[in-house]
């Protein structure tokens, strides 16, 4: 056996684990495709990987090259961490169930994974969010749901809050979080929270906290994966952190806690721990309960196998799905113990999320700050969200760094997603020729003018319905540069998702209305609300498929995240949960995979 | 001799990998079908990263240049060396072996244009990854590339940058009496930009390397603008010609519906339009390094229209920034 643990991926699934075992003396392989991008102080000519650099976050125009889906042809602009569409394309079904493929889903093919990328809002779940089956059973006024398919989908947690909290806790303390505890829902039972003081809220983000004052909502500081002061466990000094180069930028300093800087950094010169970048797993092979082999392509793409007494998957929901199905599809035995209820890639969820902009009469500099300042629980508290026939809520938060920049500004004007990037502005007519008498000649100027540092988000992210049918597949045709079937992605929402989020978006279009008008107002047309039902898309948090429960005919996990029919095969990323939470989910994945290396060592398996 | 040195294996694999390393040669990467079927460069991704550029320490105003070479015919070449006009032309550097990859890096100062050749097994050879060549007096083939900061005219024609010239400074906020009095204010004494603040010299650079596809567009819009606009204008060359006809001849164009336009040579100009926005505001206000935006004089603009009521600025865009560009203090850039 080459080691105790082998685990693919770097990410808010597989670092945990790494983290805890590695410092238990277990040897512990991490593979991750990806490249191993470093900050400033990792690099002897001080020099990052990572740039505060526009062109990095969406880079020069690629155009799609695959032939049969819709999109063929179009032009799209991932960053320099992205996947590329032409090699490794995730595929989707939009709403005429044409296939598409898609850039959303915060794959970022690097070590540290989406967490490099993310704008580190981390959030806790609710209790009631691990309990959704009992707190819904036999419910009948659930708005949008006349089949009966809320109660009957949702599922409770094969834990509870309570079971969780501590792992919470040593998330937050071992990641780096800042952040407040009073005003949020979610209790802090393991003792004081380790949170580290948030910094001055930018100017903006006051009408925020005057409209949800006024509307009587509990708010407290968002909690953000940004260290403000020193971190003794990850060894971080800290600095100044507040750019407009945060959300989809890496961060060159590494005040942004993402996994590598936050847990394997601090492990890497341990003897016992291996990390090899650049490294893509194709398929896992087994002897009856037991896989023996990983099997993956090195940096140059040559085939190398390597065993662990146990396998950790921790790829992205997707990508593990995928990877899954791919071992499965290779072996008749693998397939009937990982899906013989038919339920691997099944459940696939994402976030039921939307919100409300305005655009202010006053203009802030919002390019000093973090992603978000202050966030409320007050959608998240199951009197509120019972009393609206929902069955579940979720949080709401505003954004302080989106569309800081003048290039972000432009490039997403309009634009509904990372897959419509560049459609907004540059179609705005700006022509006298085209204009009417009087009109004024809109010209880069008169844009930035009336835009930059005057738009004010809220968002919400709040549970979506567990529906059968939206489950990950293995594409019939299409190929990745390896030749192997890339993942297709069957997603819709259900009706009752539509309720949620109409509810929410007036909740947070409330905020910004009250704020807003409290603080020099906002002209007519200004204020606009959405969310995310008018397209089919994937959306940026990729949850499910392969949830956990403690039924084996329901789940494809056990409750400590071990598949059911082996022995020693562990799937630790997003796709565990049975719902998709009432929050980002990076802080529950990484607080989950500290838990999934406490049951490990508890096991005896390793 | 140039000084080279050999970066460790971490450091070549992260630059090479995700767009080399596959099984299977498919012309995945041959956008809009406009490279040469069946070449090398179709096969992998983003063929214009190589050679690899990366900053290099702080201070030293150059980039480090890693050339990487990896046989494609599934023979491991025994000997593979570079040589390039910066450094002895004919006294190649030998590039070492990380698994299939062959390597070495090189500090290039900003702002330069080289070509280089391969030497694989003895033989003289283009880069087979690197999109970019040029051909020299002899009439001989090299493939090319440029450090951060080039203001060296790479593939546009002087006629084709004044037109592109007069058709950006439209949509630029320098054209008006407030951004001119910027542009003066702002400037060293003798020092004239015009009103593109480099975003022509930007879209020279990216049409030279990451959207080279795009060139095509470039090359028949400006010429059959270049008709246009001499049919409207019998008396003035392009560069000359009045602000009120380029901005006609715009908005025709965004219409779809151009006098003079000969739509099978290309038949969407509002798509050109589309694509020249992108350029321009992306030129003007990306990272100086790129090419546009020179001594960050558009983010200098936007911090200095944009003021609270007591005085201080509403984009304060150098305190995240290195210097000596921005002013923060821990930033190297």
């Amino acid at each position: 056996m080459d080691f105790d643990v082998v685990i693919i991926g770097s990410g808010a699934g597989g670092a945990p684990i790494a983290h805890t075992l590695v410092n238990a003396g277990k040897s512990v392989l991490v593979l991750d495709k990806g490249p191993l991008l470093r900050t400033q102080s990792d690099n002897l000519d001080g020099i990052s990987d990572f740039k505060r650099d526009e062109l990095l976050a969406n880079g020069p125009e690629k155009i799609l090259n695959l032939p049969g889906v819709a999109n063929n042809g179009q032009s799209y602009f991932p960053s320099h961490v992205e996947p590329d569409l032409n090699d490794e394309p995730h595929i989707y079904k939009d709403k005429q169930g044409q296939e598409r493929a898609t850039i959303e889903g915060y794959t970022a093919n690097v070590v540290g994974g989406g967490t490099q990328l993310y704008g580190a809002v981390s959030v806790r779940f609710s209790r009631e969010d691990f309990a959704l089956g009992s707190l819904n059973a036999g419910r009948t006024d659930l708005a949008n749901d006349p089949n009966g398919d809320v109660p009957r989908e949702a599922r409770d947690w094969p834990l509870d809050y309570d079971q969780m909290e501590p792992y919470y806790a040593k998330a937050e303390r071992l990641v780096g979080i800042n952040g407040t505890a009073q005003g949020q829902i979610k209790p802090f039972t393991s003792g004081n929270n380790t949170y580290q003081t948030p910094l001055e809220p930018n100017p903006i983000s006051q009408i925020v906290a005057d409209g949800m004052d006024t509307l009587g909502m509990a708010r407290y500081r968002t909690p953000l994966a940004v260290i403000t002061e020193d971190h003794a466990p990850s060894g971080r000094t800290a600095g100044n952190p507040k750019t407009g180069y945060v959300n989809r930028y890496g961060d060159p300093m590494g005040y942004k806690s993402n996994t590598w800087v936050s847990l394997l950094r601090p492990i890497k010169d341990n003897p016992n721990f291996e990390l090899r970048p650049n490294c893509h797993v194709t398929h896992l092979q087994a002897q009856g309960d037991r896989v023996t082999e990983v099997h993956y392509l090195d940096p140059t793409g040559a085939t190398k196998v390597v065993s662990g007494k146990v396998v950790v998957v921790a790829c992205s929901a997707i990508e593990s799905v995928r990877l899954l199905h791919i071992s499965a599809a290779r072996d008749a035995d693998f397939e009937n113990r990982i899906n013989g209820n038919n339920l691997l890639g099944a459940y696939f969820l994402t976030h039921c999320f939307g919100g409300a902009e305005v655009r202010l009469r006053r203009r802030f500099d919002k390019s000093i700050s973090l992603d978000s300042d202050w966030a409320t629980d007050h959608c998240a508290n199951p009197d509120w969200f019972r009393g609206q026939g929902l069955w579940a809520g979720g949080v709401m938060y505003n954004n302080t760094s989106d569309q800081a920049l003048p290039l972000a500004l432009a490039r997403h004007d309009g634009s509904a997603d990372l897959d419509t990037t560049w459609n907004g502005w540059v179609g705005r007519v700006f022509s006298r020729a085209n204009s009417m008498p009087g009109d004024q000649f809109y010209d880069i100027a008169d844009f930035f003018n009336q835009e930059l540092g005057t738009r004010l988000s809220v968002s919400f992210m709040a549970n979506q319905v567990p529906v059968r049918a939206n489950r990950i597949l293995l594409h019939p045709s299409i190929r990745d540069k390896w030749g192997l079937p890339v993942a297709l992605i069957d997603k819709s929402w259900h009706s009752h998702d539509l309720a949620v989020m109409a509810t929410l978006e007036a909740q947070c279009r409330a905020i910004l209305e009250q704020g807003a008008t409290q603080n020099g107002g906002f002209d007519n047309g200004n204020l606009e609300s959405g969310f995310v039902s008018g397209n089919a898309r994937i959306a940026n948090h990729i949850l499910g498929g392969a949830r956990f429960g403690t039924d084996p005919t329901d789940s494809v996990l056990d409750p400590d995240c071990r598949a059911w029919n082996f022995e020693n095969l562990y799937v630790a990323d997003g796709c565990f949960m049975p719902t998709s939470g009432g929050g980002n989910p990076t802080l529950t994945i990484q607080a989950n995979a500290f838990r999934v290396a406490d049951r490990l060592l508890a096991s005896g398996r390793i | 001799m140039v000084d080279f040195t050999y970066r460790d294996e971490t450091y070549v694999f992260n630059r090479a990998t995700r767009y080399l390393a596959r099984t299977e040669p498919q012309q995945r990467h041959n956008y809009l079908s406009r490279l040469q079927p069946d070449t090398v460069r179709g096969n992998v991704a983003d063929a214009w990263r190589f050679p690899v550029l990366d900053g290099a320490p702080a201070g030293t105003d150059a980039n480090e240049v890693t050339f990487i070479y990896r046989a494609w015919n599934g023979r491991s070449p025994a000997e593979v060396a570079v040589a390039g006009t910066f450094g002895e032309l004919y006294q190649p550097i030998p590039m070492k072996a990380v698994g299939d990859y062959f390597s070495v890096t090189v500090t290039i100062p900003f702002n330069q244009v080289h070509r280089y050749r391969f030497r694989v097994d003895g033989t003289w050879l283009v880069d087979p990854i690197n999109p970019q060549q040029v051909t020299d007096a002899r009439g001989e083939t090299w493939s090319r590339f440029f450090t951060d900061y080039c203001t060296q005219r790479l593939v546009l024609e002087t006629w084709e940058a004044n037109i592109l010239d007069r058709l950006t400074a439209l949509l630029l906020p320098f054209r008006t009496e407030l951004g001119r009095q910027f542009l003066d204010r702002s400037l060293p004494h003798n020092y004239r930009l015009d009103e593109s603040v480099g975003v022509v010299n930007y879209i020279d650079k990216i049409l030279a390397r990451e959207e080279n596809h795009r060139l095509f567009d470039y090359r028949t819009c400006l010429s059959i603008l270049n008709e246009v606009l001499r049919a409207r204008d019998f008396v003035n060359e392009p560069e000359a010609m009045s602000r009120a006809l380029y901005e006609q001849v715009l908005g025709e164009m965004e219409s779809g519906n151009v006098a003079g336009w000969d739509l099978d040579r290309y038949g969407n100009p509002n798509f050109f339009v589309k694509l020249l926005k992108r350029h321009t505001v992306t030129g003007a206000f990306c990272h100086p390094k790129y090419g546009g935006n020179v001594n960050g004089i558009a983010w200098a603009y936007l911090e200095e229209r944009f003021r609270a009521e007591d005085g201080g600025t509403l984009f304060n865009w150098r305190q995240a920034v290195e210097q000596p560009l921005g002013n923060n203090p821990d930033y190297n850039g």
